[in-house]
């Protein structure tokens, strides 16, 4: 790495008083600009909502520890990247564990699902919340439920989160071919699950 | 050409109702949302940041026990059972995951294109 290389660098990891104040406030600014609505994807990824949240946290945290000396443009990519490697993990270790305990007897399956126990508890309901995530939302999201996990990632990092073809597919780590063949097939999967839906997702 | 309309005036009101449901979160998510970003912030902080930097004077005084061992003439005998031990207990308690061996290899190029670095080397070689 050259001098001239490595005094960018330097300034660009905040190493240099100014470069510091102009890439800290750079990555403060884009987290907070996909904080509530990485929040709102982990939450229909796990279903918990202190899961989201840690799930969000170290997506944070690791997208400044590694990536802060990125350039700027990077940054979506690769959060929404660490963001559903770690939704992935969390659903994971929750099949392992729903495995286990089922194999031992007593608890139910991950098949079933029971949204009485699932509801969250009073305290952790919200009204405005509550209010806002209506009925539309909820058929949406019921319907991303039932399609196949890259689908489901292709369209909310295309459709909810507004990366283009080639950030999603660095956010998935696959071709962009892949990207528009997941998400192409995810927005007809959808459109025939919310056919009733007609007036909310504009069907005929 | 009708359906791509459908399929776009569909994926509208999708990002419409995600949208809406963001604009509604409660205050104290977006509270909490904020500390953790306070937090994941902290890691650019010379404190967080530099832990390995911390490191640096053991690592001189270490580097200089081991010239002075070599200039007395004797070889330090790690047995290689131990080494192996060793290196799997470095693994073992690494939290990093291999993402950051290429991050790191960037750091350690970089370091060893330093004179300060190249010349203690030479001392010790």
């Amino acid at each position: 790495m050259t001098g001239l290389a490595l005094s960018i660098a330097r300034q660009e990891m905040g190493l240099d008083g100014e470069g510091a104040l102009d890439s800290g406030a750079a990555i403060e600014a884009f987290l907070k600009d996909v904080e509530a609505r990485a929040y709102r994807i982990a939450v229909m990824g796990v279903r918990d909502r202190d899961e989201a949240f840690d799930i969000v946290q170290d997506a944070m945290i690791r997208l400044v520890r590694r990536y802060a000396h990125r350039p700027s443009v990077e940054w979506p990519p690769l959060f929404y990247r660490i963001l559903q490697n770690r939704i992935r993990d969390m659903q994971r270790r929750r099949t392992v564990r729903s495995r286990v305990l089922s194999f031992f007897g007593g608890m139910p399956s991950e098949d079933e699902f029971d949204p009485i126990v699932e509801a969250p508890a009073p305290s952790n309901e919200n009204p405005l919340e509550h209010v806002a995530a209506d009925d539309a939302m909820r058929a949406l999201e019921r319907a991303l439920e039932s399609l196949p996990t890259r689908q489901r990632e292709a369209f909310t990092l295309r459709n909810f989160e507004g990366l283009d073809v080639a950030q999603t597919a660095l956010a998935m780590n696959c071709t962009q071919g892949s990207v528009k063949t997941h998400y192409s097939r995810a927005v007809h999967r959808l459109r025939e699950v919310l056919a009733d839906h007609g007036e909310e997702y504009g069907n005929e | 050409m009708s359906d791509d309309k459908d399929a776009s005036r569909f994926e509208q009101s999708a990002k419409r109702a995600f949208d809406e449901s963001v604009a509604g979160l409660d205050g104290a998510t977006r509270s909490r949302l904020t500390q953790a970003r306070y937090r994941a912030l902290e890691e650019l902080k010379p404190a967080k940041r530099g832990w390995q930097w911390s490191l640096a004077p053991v690592g001189t005084l270490a580097a200089a026990a081991l010239v002075a061992w070599f200039t007395i003439g004797q070889t330090p005998t790690v047995p290689g059972d131990l080494q192996g031990s060793v290196g799997d207990l470095e693994l073992l308690l690494a939290e990093e995951d291999l993402e950051m061996l290429d991050e790191e290899l960037d750091f350690y190029g970089w370091l060893e294109e330093q004179p300060e670095f190249a010349s203690a080397v030479d001392g010790v070689g």
